[in-house]
């Protein structure tokens, strides 16, 4: 068997139907092994397109993600993938073709040094060295990217190896290392939460790393805990919790913002205060205990110290937290904040409101679809105007932010889903960022529904212009868009453009009801904003609000 | 502050510039190092310096793959200053 036949071999024996990818010169003999596998490639358009859809495919499953790219250009392509994986802890496989071993170090034809470039990006990365290491490697590198705190592990298979005869010996996992609960700390823990008055749980992306959706709620219906979400946990809380305050942050809702802010013991649950979070982090949460709760030991006091630490898997730790309600004096505040801080849809006059589109959207399609976001303003308004009822239906750049992130992961998600609605969100800036995609979506005929909320601007960036640049509007206009509809009709997929408010319900009904692939070009305000907005530099409780248009 | 930290590395070259991007992405200054291969690993000795606390450190190093142990030499000076 040759290194390539293992490679391949390897990923059917371990579970993996679909790998995406592009070849090139250095992975040929691997390609040339997927040729009438069991294993399913997908051609992307560019080796970033491949890198997303396997993200797309692990955050909406929870499964290994895998991906194919040649050495130096192709490799370099993937990066971005690895570095968005690599923030939000995504299990992810990428495996890269190398020049023949005797070449390396010589500056041949697409020579990089990819395990160089990976080690920032990656959990763990390799260079296959010797043809007899090879089995062991990506039988490891399976297992680590999936183990503990998941996360992207890159193999570069120099092309000499990939054609070697290799001997395959199945690999043991060594046992996990990972941490066990320290029951003092759960012991503080609880005493802590005894004497709250005013708690409230924060939740993050380790739910859905550890598939604790169903602890979590236990631990939520128990305590009546409120709970505020990050960007990566929407969906981790059922959308019919009673004390659901949403995502809370620079663009988190009101009232979720003020109950942190007023709380006076913080549960971390899985998340790990990012500055998009915390805004002035000094000021965040200032009064509050806080327990942290996440299987990354050095999450812990990174950014905020904690009074109790319980470093173990989410399944294990939050059944630890004992019975214990929150005092109703709290609901009822928290209650009278939910309310008086609700969105509002009631949008005067003509042109399309972005934010009722979406919670049309976020009603009529299936509660089991997916939706994949780009980076930007409609990012921001699908995570406070939509509801999820898992995290694995909600895939959003989190904490690396990556434009064209939404369209190549949807193909990935719906790959992996191929019964489930899936569409992606985008701007008219993102879209264009891996818009090639649209040929992957023809050439497979999935049925990815695509919404683009056109503003013909670099919406969040011209936000930041008006408001703290004093509206020198530098490289954020884009009103030399193209018409979107026709470039979608040139994939052959059918779309329509809106541009009045009375256009979004039947708008939206033919969106959630098209058979194929379908494109919704809603064109918006240009000075619309996201509210409210935390200012660089301010506490959570200094929001912005409208005020400027 | 200054802190001497040794660590055990499994024996391949990339390991060293893995922990030695660590260290300096999380705002550890090397002041000095020192490398041996002995027994299948290497066993690095160095000198940090930087304001932060040194677990921000140890925490991040403890988590690479190629790194088998991590220890603080001086952790008592520093609890008792």
């Amino acid at each position: 068997m040759t290194g390539a036949e293992l490679t391949i071999d390897l990923l059917a024996k371990h579970g993996v139907k679909d790998v995406f990818g592009y070849p090139g010169g250095a992975i040929m003999p691997i390609y040339d092994a997927l040729y009438g596998a069991p294993v399913k490639h997908y051609l992307t358009r560019h080796e970033q397109g491949a890198g997303f859809a396997a993200v797309g495919f692990a955050r909406s499953t929870g499964k290994l993600g895998v991906c194919f790219a040649t050495s130096g250009p192709g490799a370099t392509n993937l990066i971005t993938a690895l570095a968005d994986a690599m923030m939000d802890s995504v299990p992810l496989l990428a495996i890269t073709g190398q020049v023949p071993t005797a070449a390396i170090g010589s500056d041949a034809f697409q020579e990089v040094d990819v395990l160089g470039m990976s080690l920032s990006c990656t959990k763990h990365s390799y260079m296959v060295e010797r043809a007899e290491d090879l089995a062991e490697i990506l039988q490891e590198a399976i297992h680590l990217a999936q183990s503990g705190r998941p996360g992207p592990v890159l193999v570069d298979i120099p092309k000499d190896i990939q054609m070697a005869q290799v001997p395959f010996h199945p690999w043991l996992a060594a046992e996990d290392h990972l941490p066990k609960l320290d029951p003092n700390q759960v012991a503080i823990a609880n005493q802590i939460l005894s004497e709250a008055q005013r708690p409230v749980a924060y939740i993050g992306g380790g739910v859905q790393a550890a598939d604790a959706q169903n602890e979590l709620m236990q631990f939520l219906e128990k305590t009546h805990m409120p709970a505020v979400s990050t960007l990566k946990a929407l969906g981790s809380v059922l959308p019919d919790y009673e004390y659901d305050l949403g995502m809370l942050g620079m663009h988190g809702g009101k009232a979720a913002n003020l109950a942190v802010q007023q709380c006076d013991v913080l549960v971390c649950i899985g998340a790990r205060f990012d500055d998009r979070v915390t805004g002035n982090l000094s000021k965040f949460a200032a009064k509050a205990k806080v327990i942290h709760l996440d299987i990354d030991a050095a999450e812990i006091g990174k950014r905020k110290p904690a009074k109790a630490s319980l470093v173990a898997d989410l399944k294990t730790s939050l059944p630890q937290l004992d019975c214990f309600v929150t005092p109703d004096e709290w609901l009822t505040h928290i209650e009278s904040m939910m309310k008086e801080h609700a969105w509002r849809y009631d949008y005067p006059g003509e042109k399309v409101f972005a934010p009722y589109l979406l919670n049309q959207l976020s009603q009529k399609m299936p509660s089991t679809g997916v939706v994949c976001c780009d980076v930007g303003q409609h990012q921001m308004w699908v995570a406070q105007h939509m509801k999820f009822s898992h995290p694995s239906n909600h895939l959003s750049s989190g904490g690396a932010g990556t434009m064209g992130f939404g369209l190549p992961a949807a193909i990935g998600a719906q790959v992996a889903r191929p019964n489930d609605f899936v569409i992606t969100v985008s701007g008219d800036g993102s879209i264009m960022m891996n818009i090639q995609e649209l040929a992957t979506i023809r050439r497979n005929n999935l049925p990815v529904k695509i919404l683009i909320l056109d503003n013909q601007r670099l919406g969040m960036v011209r936000q930041w212009q008006q408001l703290f640049f004093e509206g020198r509007y530098s490289e954020t206009n884009l009103s030399d868009n193209p018409d979107f509809v026709q470039l979608a009709a040139v994939f052959g997929i059918p779309g329509q453009t809106i541009t009045k408010a009375d256009e979004v319900d039947a708008a939206v009904d033919a969106l959630v009801n098209s058979e194929g692939p379908y494109i919704l070009h809603a064109c918006i305000d240009d000075k619309e904003n996201v509210w409210p907005l935390v200012p660089p530099g301010a506490a959570n409780d200094e929001m912005m609000t409208e005020t400027v248009k | 502050m200054k802190h001497t930290l040794t660590i055990a590395l499994k024996n391949q070259s990339v390991a060293v510039e893995r922990f030695l991007r660590v260290a300096r992405h999380r705002g550890f200054d090397l002041t000095t190092m020192n490398l041996e291969m002995a027994d299948e690993a290497f066993h690095v000795t160095m000198t940090v310096d930087s304001d932060k606390p040194i677990y921000l450190l140890t925490s991040q190093l403890n988590k690479l793959v190629d790194v088998k142990h991590v220890n603080v030499e001086n952790q008592f000076q520093q609890q008792a200053i």
